[in-house]
């Protein structure tokens, strides 16, 4: 275990309940460096939501082990686990995931919200992040009037807030066009060379694979060997 | 706080049409709740001022006919209760007879004074009478102790007589009046709610009429009565003394007629603490159909917000954080618009009241301030109730899934 791992996933079981069990993972051994751009690609089926949510502290396994940047994650109870979520993790969603009655300055200040952070203070921060992202004019805007674009930055920038050890996407692009995939595949890139952001990006495109400096492929519930780009 | 306030707000403005009718339909209820209490209260401080003012502790017995035969007289025979009884029943009843009266009604007689005359009709009584009958008594004095040992020729008139006679009340006191060719002093004026009634003293009375004495009323005032046992046993030992002096059975329902004054009173007083516990309670379920009304809206409003919730814990809203933003959503629901309900119930009570002024069955309809604390605490209860279940019904779904919502 390399000591600049951000990730290590050890021997990590999980079997969705039912009438017949669905044994999703099955010993799943993963190591994520600091610094890393890493994509996660699989097909449908593979368990790659599965690890997502996983390493997203959304949802538990049964065996193994999961430690993210120091802490083990394990048997937590919903509150110390919204905290890490809080804390540790950036997350990117596919279909945005803002809160449609909040603008985007609000938006991207919610997680500090849930850290006790003043009003002003938080709202401060976030329009850092907006400047950052290139968007301090649409500050004020709903999401209802901001581009798919302009939207997914509002969610990159909500994620960057809390100063997290990783960001986690989910297909990131899934809802963009050609043209603003690779505007946002850019913020990613230069997020992950300027700033040194650890991002991992669960993906089935591999157009979006091949502009990541690692891709881990995920098959049956198990991790392949590795393939460096 | 204000933040905490500041993210309700923006969560409930989100959907007025929503927030408004669901608020409506807690404020109807307090409303309600409020126009029920003050007008329960209207019927009974009428009914404490104007019927309970009236001596309430007292038995009336009137003669009547024995109903059987009791040693050896038969059934059918008048029992004449006479003036010596009242002395009697004060003795032999003392443990609960405080004091004993009766009166007699007179037949219409010309009063006159040098300015005017009346003809009216007269009762003499006892002094207890003006307590009896709640009389106000506005200038000089009732009828006396002394007026009765000494069958004094005085005589208390109604206001609208007195000036009918003198010009004024002032005018009248002290002065004479001819009752019957018999010269008599107007020693007091009263002004009774209903009826122009002239009194004199018991004896005097009986002295105008030939000194028969046959009464056809014995009054009691009783002492040492609380409940309605009580009552009964005061009725039936007074009843006991009779029976012996008078020969009949003493369960001989038909010899003397006795109106148990203070029982009435009792059952009625009853019967008002019923109405209000009824009120409450209708007042309270009223409210409570509100407050599902409310309960029902948070269900619908935090299902349909299940997406932003998955959101929210997804960048770390902890369970608890959830919890206090819905339950206070809905406490906020309830306490203001529970507000406007009392606010608005409160007003249209006190255009009501001054409208309509005093009248005979509502007096003084309002609530008073321990009510709006009662309501406040009992809408922040609700609120929280009404908040809590859907909360942890939305924190049961797990937010991978929540996400997944829509």
């Amino acid at each position: 275990m390399s000591s600049n791992a951000i990730i290590t996933l050890t021997d990590v079981n999980k079997t969705y309940p039912g009438i017949v069990p669905l044994h999703v993972l099955k010993g799943i051994n993963l190591e994520i460096n600091r610094g890393e751009l890493v994509s996660i690609m699989g097909a449908s089926g593979s368990g790659k939501s599965t690890l997502l949510n996983i390493l997203g502290i959304l949802d538990n396994y049964d065996t193994g082990e999961y430690i993210l940047n120091g802490t083990l994650i394990k048997n937590l109870s919903e509150n110390r686990a919204a905290e890490l979520r809080n804390r540790l993790i950036g997350f990117v969603f596919q279909s945005f995931n803002l809160i449609t009655y909040k603008n985007a300055v609000e938006n991207v200040a919610l997680p500090l919200f849930y850290q006790g952070v003043s009003r002003k203070k938080r709202n401060m921060l976030a329009m850092e992040q907006l400047e950052r992202m290139g968007l301090a004019d649409r500050a004020h805007h709903l999401p209802g009037e901001l581009s798919g674009g302009q939207k997914q930055r509002v969610a990159i920038a909500r994620s960057l807030i809390t100063k997290p050890s990783i960001i986690l996407a989910d297909e990131p692009t899934g809802a963009l066009d050609s043209q603003t995939s690779k505007e946002v595949m850019q913020v990613f890139r230069d997020l992950n060379s300027d700033a040194g952001m650890t991002i991992i990006i669960v993906t089935h495109d591999p157009g979006v694979g091949a502009k990541t400096n690692r891709v881990i492929r995920i098959s049956d519930g198990l991790i392949m060997p590795d393939e460096n780009v | 706080m204000f933040d905490l306030a500041r993210e309700i707000g923006q969560s409930l403005s989100n959907n007025k049409l929503r927030t408004t009718l669901t608020g409506l339909s807690v404020a109807w209820g307090i409303f309600m709740l409020i126009i029920l209490l003050s007008m329960s209260n209207g019927v009974t401080n009428s009914f404490k001022q104007h019927v309970m003012a009236q001596g309430s502790n007292y038995i009336n017995i009137f003669p009547g006919n024995t109903s059987k035969a009791y040693k050896g007289l038969k059934e059918g025979r008048y029992i004449d209760l006479q003036d010596g009884d009242i002395a009697t029943v004060e003795s032999q009843n003392g443990n609960f007879t405080k004091q004993a009266s009766s009166t007699m009604r007179g037949s219409a007689v010309t009063i006159s004074s040098s300015k005017d005359y009346i003809s009216t009709g007269y009762e003499g009584v006892y002094p207890d009478e003006l307590t009896k009958r709640g009389i106000p008594l506005t200038h000089g004095r009732f009828i006396n102790q002394l007026d009765l040992d000494q069958k004094r020729k005085v005589v208390v008139l109604t206001e609208q007589n007195a000036s009918i006679l003198f010009g004024s009340p002032e005018e009248a006191i002290g002065k004479n009046v001819t009752l019957k060719d018999l010269s008599f002093v107007v020693i007091g004026v009263i002004n009774p709610r209903f009826g122009q009634e002239t009194y004199i003293p018991f004896t005097t009375a009986k002295a105008l009429n030939g000194n028969d004495p046959s009464i056809n009323v014995l009054a009691v005032e009783l002492k040492n009565v609380k409940t309605e046992e009580d009552g009964t046993q005061a009725e039936n030992e007074i009843k006991g003394t009779l029976s012996r002096i008078h020969n009949f059975a003493p369960d001989d329902d038909g010899a003397v007629w006795i109106w148990n004054r203070f029982k009435q009173q009792l059952q009625m007083s009853m019967g008002m603490n019923i109405l209000e516990y009824a009120v409450w309670i209708i007042g309270l379920f009223t409210m409570l159909s509100g407050i599902i009304g409310v309960s029902n809206i948070m269900f619908v409003s935090v299902k349909e917000r299940t997406h932003e919730i998955g959101i929210r814990r997804a960048i770390g809203a902890k369970p608890r954080s959830i919890l206090v933003q819905i339950i206070t959503e809905s406490v906020a629901i309830t306490g203001i618009f529970g507000y406007i309900g009392v606010f608005l119930g409160v007003i249209i009570m006190e255009a009501i009241n001054s409208l309509m002024g005093e009248t005979e069955f509502l007096t003084d309809a309002r609530v008073d301030i321990s009510i709006a604390i009662k309501v406040t605490i009992v809408l922040i209860i609700a609120g929280c109730l009404a908040g809590l279940f859907p909360a942890l019904k939305a924190l049961k779904v797990k937010p991978v899934e929540a996400l997944r919502d829509e």
